[in-house]
Parts: structure tokens; C-alpha cells; sequence
């Protein structure tokens, strides 16, 4: 176990950033806070839950796999040393899972080559950080158990910093880390982790909607009404750290030109759709039905890695969902519709 | 604009977005607003989940159509009438608002003879609206204190658009759901930053601020500022240009950011008149359909390679900032503007966007306080924001109209300029898609939307397509007294029978080959939305 002073957190960033492209909780204007380059000012120790998963650093909104140019082609594989400082138990919890996903039967080389240069440093949570956390509930928070290289615990004054891998080790082996004895703070972290978790209300309802789901107790009636609200804005997909399926598309520019992959989503029309015109999933309330069965019930048990679920409960879908059809308030209305 | 400039003497949204989440009724006529304005619809749907309702007129069953209290499918064209129905049964049961209609408001008389004569019995044969559903909306709106009239391009896209948009005010007025939070008259502007284009003055008759070409006393003041002679007539519509092209009265066209060539009605024609002028020039960042027209094409930057502000639908100015330097040899309008203006012979000297936004500062009473440095510190201002000091306004005509008194201006009915008969005897009315925007310069280059709306498709009612022998998916021939195109049916209820819906989205199918070129007599906007046609089955 290290402690660093948190007056000191930036300079070591600093120093990190010296060998590594550090992302780290930045403020933006409007009151925003996502993981951002280390910058001068706006860097931050005091803040939430990001508004997005941090999963962009290991697979890109949109980004270039392929290249043809002067009569040539050739693969872009692209990644660069980093450090992901201060994500949430549950987004650690989301890269294992994805992580895990991505690599079964052809590993995806895009998102290996920059998934194994990426040091996770995670912030472990003292309780929630908005109403919509819910991670004790998908046994993913709120602190890392695993996966970490780094995890940061609050004590006022100073972090608590738990090392987690060699790589980790090395990062802390500068003077800005002070070395403590295990055995002088490990009732003190004991105590973080139990008021941590117990502050953080377990959601009864997802569980029992999985269950639903499992039966298929669950009409789709019902997610016809939740179809017939959403506006197909993708933005409950884009913020979730599980969230992995892209589109592949070609750019041409005359003789030269780029294959691209890109961030999609199964609740556009257009990602089931067949040749035929056919579309397998051709509403929008069974589109939703789809996603949320691969949250809380079609996925392999090898991905979980210790969740219960591909949902990590952090909540954002809840967040950013402008006609309130995130994953908790579905779980709510399902079991309020059958009680 | 111009019907609500008449009306109460600002043609913006009165309101503000923030307002739909308290408000208690909505009436939605001419708005696909999940489609085009999805954050504001998603605002209506979370609204109307809280309890408030929801009166839509559309003869589309669209998203918005399941949340509503009441959906009235009128007859395309006839906004009027039904309006008019409406405000017969508010006055003949005294439902209307008689202390804001005495203190706030003149012309009531003339109202009331006019609308006296559209009892909902006349307008139930005009607009095929059950006479009950018009009383019941009728008491539903005028009886809700937070009730907000929401348009767009519905009410706006007639030969009557103008008489259309004063119908709305009218009601508004007659209520008096205006002037307070969370009620008005909120036009749904179509682009990012219409509303700003027509604040600096990008109108034929107004500098910015909407002030006129016509007053001795704006035009000193912009003389002034600019060191020129300016004109005092009134300029050219877009419409009238295309007309005096085809006559070759007029020589040369700049088009900035438009394509008329797939935006105007009646294409066949528009292509005449562009191919008849000396010399076009075209600005724009795509080489859309008209640029590859063009004598000359200035390539302009991108949202995200200049800085500069836009005006939302809510009259707010807010700031943008550039992610990348312009690609090529794209250039920021303004750089370009002011590139042309030196070699014409007027140097145009400023240094920066904040330069320029420091003058409008100066010349436009209602822009006086949005200036950069106010602008940086928060999400934007909304005009009128006639100092520093002010916080900008979220709702208009407060204690009284832009205008002074509102005027009541009652409308007459009038129809579709062309029905349909024995041989076009379907009426296509034409919009959206939620996928594409408009010509499609921008969504049509976007690998996901080109893959969610990848083809040229028409809306037609099963009982149509079962007459007409069509099946969904066919290739169907849609043709009009202009011209005629090809397009993938879908075969759905969304339209009711007798009416087709198509987009202006795809080129391989322009919609505006068959749009009937007639225009309102004030806004000249085009009828877009009605015009009649034939389908066929294509072998």
C-alpha cells in the first residue's frame, strides 16, 4: 500500500504524463466532466460519475483499421501507452467484461493492441455518486476487486493507493508515493469499503426483471410501450461501458481511402435489417427488449468476471435517456406493471 | 414570421425550450417533432407521461400520435378552417380570455365575424374533424392555463402559410396563452441557425434586428455605420429571383449554403432559371447539386473548422468553438465574405468573429447585450438582450406585444391551390425523416443514417396500395403535372387515405420534380406540402 497527499495527485500526473498519454477527469465548460488529455487547469479530484464510460480509450467513437493509398493497402492498428486515472469501480468492471468479450474466438486486434498498453487507475467510490447508481446491486462497485493496476481510496487528506499489478508498482514508486504498512490501514480501508457499499441502495427490481426475463414472464406488449417513447437517439448505447457492437464503412477520396469502424447501436432499424428489407427486429420496443436481454440475460457467463450481469450499474442510460427509459426506470415499470 | 411580425410584432418563438416541462397542454399542428425536433418531442412525451395533454393535428399518425388526448387527421390544407372551428367554439362558449383580449389586444370584432361562420358542423365538412373533437379541443385548450401552440413547417409550407401562422397567434391571443411561461405561439425552426439568419437581416426587407429597409431612420444609422449609400426598396425573394432568371432579368446569383436545385419547387424550372443566368457563384461545403452548376464554387469550413455563434429555435445565441483548422482550401464564411467584399472594392477589416459580433452589438437594439465575453461564461442569451446588464428574455411579449396591442388578423379559408381530380387524384404532401436533413449535403455522406434511410421511399395507405395494386417495397412511378419520379413504397397506415408522403432527402428521387411552384403572397414560401399526383405500379 503507497498514500499520496492529494495536493501532490497532480504532479504525479504530471510526471506520468511525461512517459504516457494520461486521461483523467477534466471540467468542462457548462458544468461536464469526462475523462479529457491531462490539461493545464481544468483537471479535477472532485467529481462524479463522468458523464461517458471510458471506453473510447480502448475503442474509439470512430477510428481508421484500414488505409489504401498509392495502389497499396494496409491495416491501422493504432495505440499509444496511456493512463485511464481515476475511473469508477463499475467502468473497471466494464473493460474486464468487454475485454473479455472482445477476445473470445478471433480476438479483436484493434481493441487488444490498445487494451494492453493501458494502465487502469481506479477511484474507488465512497457512496453514490448521483441517484442512479445502483453497482451493489450488479456486484460491480463500488470498489474494484479486480482488473486494476491502481486503485485510489478517499481518505480525506490523502488516497489510500492499493497496487494492483507490476505495472502499477512502477508507477508508484516515485516520491510523491509514501509507503504505509498493510496492516495500519487496512481497518481504515475495511471501513471505507463498508460504508461505501452500504450507501449505495441495492436495486431490487433489476434482479427481479432478469429473473422475468429469464422466464420470459415479461409480454412484449410491454416493450412496445417503452418502444413507442424512444427516440432511437442511441445515446443510452453510447454512454455504456458493455456497449461494444460498431459499423464498418469505407471512406473514398479519389485513388486513396480509409475503412473506418464506428461506434452503432441495435436500436437503430438499420443494424438488424436484412438485404431483403426483412428486419428480424422490426420494431422499436422489441429492439429495446433486445438490448436490455443482453444487459441482464443473453451473455456468456465466461464475460461476467465476477458481475452479475453485462450491466455494471453505473446508472448513465438512466442519465442521459431524454424520455426516461433507462435501465432502472424499465426494471421500475416492468415490476410495478406486475405486481 | 411574417404572420407572427403582424400579429404581435416578433416573428420568433415566443417561448422557451425549458418551458415544455411545465407546461400542462400542448397542441401540436404541423409538427413531426419526435422526427425534427427530437429533444423538444422527447420533452412533450415526458410531459404528457406527468400528466400534462397532448391535442395533436396531424393527418399523420405520427410518434407524437399514441400520446395524445386528441389527434385530429384534418385534411391537408385546411389549418384554417380548423382553427377558425376551434376559436368559433371558444367564443360562442365563452371560453375566451375577455380581460387579455380588452386590455392586451385589438381587432376582436373583426375576429369574431370571421370566425363566427366556421361552426364546427361548416369546418367538419371542410376538414373531414368530427364537429364534437373540435368543441372537445376547443374546451381543452382555451381551459388549460399552460397550454403552448407548437409548429412547424406544417402550418408554415402552404400558399396560406402566413394566414395559417396568424390563425395560431389568433387563438393564442384569444386565450391568453401568450406572454406567460409555458404557453405562446412556438414555431419549431428547421435548421440550427435559421433563426439567426434572419436575426442579421438575411431577408429582403430588414438589416438585422428586423429592422427596416424601408425606414429612413434604420438605414441612416447602417449608412453611418458602413460609410455607403444604402438602397430603400425592398429586395428580391428567392422566389422572384428564380422567376426573373428564367426571364434573364436577373444576371448573376451568389447562393450561400442552400440548394435550390433540390430545395425549391418545381426543379424542372429552377434548372432553367440557374442554366439562364451569367454568372453563379455557390458557397458551401459540400458540391451539392447547385454548386456543380456553379461558374465559380467557393469552398466554405465547416461547422467545426470556424467559431461563431448560432440562434437556436429559442432565440438563443450561443457560442461555437472550431475542433480543427478548415480542411483544403475551405475558408469560415465570414473570411470568404470578407475576401470578395475587399476585392469588390470594400476592405471588410475585422480581425475576429468577436469583431464582428461587436458590431452587430452596436446596430441591433435586440443583440446590444450578446457579446463574446458574456457568451463564454454561460450557455448562451436569448434575445431580446438589449444591454450588458440583461439576462436575456425566455419568454416574450410579457406586459405587452413587441408591437404594443396584439392584432387579431382572422383569416378567411382557402384550399389547396391544386386538388386532387380524376387523374391525379392522390394529394402528396412532403417533410422529413428523422435520418436525413433536408437535401441531404450533409446525412447523405454519413456512413450509419445513409445505411438506417438509404433509399427514395413514398408513404401510401394500404387501401391505396390495394386499389393501385402495389405491394410494400414495390417500385411505384409518382407522378405529377410537373414532372415524375421513382421511389420504394411503403405501404403503411402512418398516411391516411388519398395521401402520399415523400422527403426532399434523395437526389436519385427529388421530391420537388413534383411540387406545385405557388407560393404564400407574403412569406413566398412554397406549397410544399400539397400538391396532387398519379402512382403507378412500375413493371
Amino acid at each position: 500500500m503507497k498514500s499520496i497527499d492529494k495536493k501532490d495527485v497532480l504532479a504525479a500526473l504530471k510526471t506520468w504524463a511525461t512517459k504516457y498519454h494520461v486521461l483523467c477527469p477534466v471540467n468542462k465548460t457548462n458544468g461536464d466532466c469526462i475523462f479529457d488529455c491531462l490539461g493545464e487547469d481544468k483537471v479535477t479530484l472532485d467529481y462524479g460519475k463522468p458523464s461517458l464510460a471510458p471506453k473510447s480509450a480502448l475503442f474509439p467513437q470512430s477510428e481508421i483499421i484500414f488505409e489504401v493509398k498509392d495502389d497499396q493497402y494496409h491495416e491501422v492498428i493504432s495505440s499509444q501507452n496511456t493512463i485511464l486515472f481515476g475511473i469508477r469501480a463499475c467502468d473497471m468492471m466494464g473493460i474486464l467484461q468487454s475485454s473479455s468479450f472482445m477476445a473470445r474466438d478471433n480476438s479483436d486486434v484493434y481493441y487488444r493492441a490498445k487494451a494492453d498498453v493501458t494502465i487502469k487507475v481506479v477511484m474507488a467510490c465512497k457512496g453514490p455518486q448521483n441517484e442512479t447508481c445502483f453497482c451493489t446491486t450488479t456486484d460491480s462497485g463500488p470498489f474494484a476487486t479486480d482488473g486494476f493496476d491502481l486503485q485510489f481510496f478517499d481518505m480525506g487528506e490523502r488516497f489510500l493507493v492499493e497496487i494492483g499489478s507490476k505495472k502499477g508498482k512502477e508507477l508508484v514508486s516515485g516520491d510523491l508515493f509514501i509507503d504505509v504498512k498493510d496492516e495500519e490501514v487496512k481497518e481504515g480501508i475495511a471501513a471505507f469499503k463498508e460504508k461505501a457499499a452500504q450507501s449505495i441502495p441495492r436495486v431490487n427490481e433489476i434482479e427481479k426483471v432478469a429473473g422475468m426475463m429469464k422466464n420470459g414472464a415479461i409480454d412484449d406488449e410491454k416493450w412496445e410501450e417503452f418502444g413507442k417513447k424512444c427516440i432511437a437517439c442511441g445515446g443510452c448505447v453510447f454512454v455504456c461501458p458493455t456497449c461494444t457492437c460498431f459499423n464498418v464503412y469505407d471512406l473514398a477520396m479519389g485513388d486513396s481511402g480509409v475503412r473506418i469502424r464506428g461506434w452503432d447501436t441495435c436500436l437503430y432499424g438499420g443494424f438488424t435489417r436484412e438485404a431483403s428489407m426483412h428486419n428480424p427486429r422490426p420494431t422499436q420496443g422489441l429492439r429495446l427488449k433486445r438490448r436490455y436481454e443482453h444487459k441482464l440475460k443473453d451473455y456468456n457467463e465466461k464475460d461476467l468476471l465476477g458481475g452479475l450481469f453485462t450491466c455494471v450499474g453505473c446508472g448513465r442510460c438512466s442519465d442521459v435517456c431524454p424520455v426516461g427509459i433507462g435501465i432502472l426506470d424499465v426494471a421500475k415499470a416492468i415490476i410495478e406493471d406486475y405486481k | 414570421m411574417a404572420g407572427l411580425a403582424a400579429t404581435f410584432g416578433s416573428g420568433a418563438m415566443t417561448n422557451s425550450i425549458p418551458d415544455f416541462d411545465e407546461a400542462k397542454l400542448f397542441f401540436v399542428i404541423g409538427s413531426n417533432t419526435t422526427a425534427q425536433h427530437p429533444l423538444i418531442g422527447s420533452r412533450i412525451i415526458k410531459a404528457v407521461q406527468k400528466g400534462a395533454r397532448l391535442i395533436l393535428a396531424d393527418p399523420r399518425q405520427i410518434q407524437l400520435a399514441p400520446f395524445a388526448a386528441i389527434h385530429l387527421r384534418h385534411n391537408i390544407g385546411t389549418d384554417v378552417a380548423l382553427l377558425n372551428g376551434i376559436m368559433n367554439v371558444i367564443i360562442s362558449e365563452g371560453l375566451y380570455d375577455k380581460g387579455f383580449v380588452e386590455e392586451r389586444t385589438e381587432g376582436f370584432g373583426a375576429l369574431r365575424s370571421v370566425v363566427e361562420k366556421y361552426t364546427p358542423k361548416v369546418v367538419e365538412a371542410i376538414s373531414g374533424i368530427d364537429a364534437g373533437q373540435i368543441e372537445e379541443a376547443a374546451r381543452m385548450y382555451a381551459t388549460t392555463k399552460k397550454a403552448m401552440i407548437v409548429y412547424a413547417m406544417g402550418i408554415t409550407q402552404h400558399a396560406t402559410g402566413t394566414d395559417n401562422v396568424k390563425s395560431c397567434a389568433n387563438l393564442a391571443m384569444l386565450t391568453g396563452h401568450v406572454g406567460k411561461p409555458s404557453t405562446g405561439v412556438n414555431p419549431l425552426r428547421g435548421q440550427n441557425n435559421v433563426q439567426g439568419a434572419c436575426d442579421m437581416g438575411a431577408l429582403p426587407n430588414v438589416f438585422s434586428g428586423y429592422q427596416k429597409v424601408t425606414d429612413a431612420n434604420v438605414r441612416e444609422k447602417f449608412e453611418d455605420a458602413w460609410g455607403v449609400d444604402l438602397d430603400d426598396k425592398v429586395g428580391m425573394t428567392m422566389i422572384d429571383m428564380m422567376e426573373a432568371a428564367q426571364k434573364g432579368e436577373l444576371k448573376a446569383l451568389y447562393v450561400m449554403g442552400e440548394n435550390p436545385m433540390m430545395s425549391d419547387p418545381d426543379t424542372t424550372h429552377v434548372e432553367i432559371a440557374l442554366s439562364n443566368l451569367d454568372f453563379l457563384v455557390v458557397q458551401d461545403i459540400f458540391l451539392s447539386e447547385t454548386a456543380r452548376m456553379a461558374d465559380v464554387v467557393l469552398p466554405a469550413a465547416s461547422f467545426a473548422e470556424k467559431d461563431g455563434t448560432y440562434t437556436n429555435t429559442e432565440r438563443r445565441v450561443q457560442l461555437s468553438k472550431k475542433a480543427i483548422n478548415p480542411l483544403g482550401s475551405a475558408r469560415a464564411d465570414w473570411e470568404i465574405i470578407c475576401e470578395v467584399s475587399r476585392l469588390a472594392g470594400y476592405p471588410m477589416n475585422y480581425a475576429c468573429q468577436s469583431e464582428i459580433m461587436h458590431e452587430i452589438n452596436m446596430l441591433t437594439p435586440s443583440y446590444g447585450g450578446i457579446t463574446y465575453t458574456r457568451l463564454e461564461e454561460r450557455p448562451g442569451l436569448q434575445w431580446p438582450c438589449p444591454d450588458e446588464e440583461h439576462p436575456g428574455t425566455p419568454y416574450l411579449h410579457k406586459d405587452k406585444f413587441a408591437k404594443g396591442l396584439g392584432t387579431f388578423m382572422p383569416c378567411e379559408f382557402k384550399p389547396l391551390i391544386e386538388v386532387p381530380d380524376d387523374e391525379y387524384d392522390l394529394l402528396l404532401t412532403t417533410g422529413r425523416i428523422y435520418h436525413h436533413y433536408h437535401t441531404g449535403t450533409m446525412t447523405r455522406r454519413i456512413s450509419i443514417l445513409e445505411r438506417e434511410a438509404p433509399k427514395p421511399f413514398i408513404e401510401i395507405n394500404p387501401l391505396d396500395a390495394k386499389r393501385i395494386g402495389i405491394r410494400q417495397n414495390d417500385l411505384i412511378e409518382v407522378t405529377s403535372r410537373r414532372g415524375s419520379i421513382k421511389a420504394m413504397a411503403e405501404v403503411t397506415p402512418r398516411v391516411p387515405p388519398k395521401v402520399v408522403f415523400g422527403t426532399f432527402h434523395f437526389h436519385e428521387a427529388s421530391i420537388n420534380l413534383l411540387t406545385n411552384p405557388v407560393y404564400d403572397p407574403v412569406a413566398k414560401i412554397p406549397e410544399y406540402k400539397g400538391c396532387a399526383v398519379k402512382i403507378r405500379r412500375c413493371a
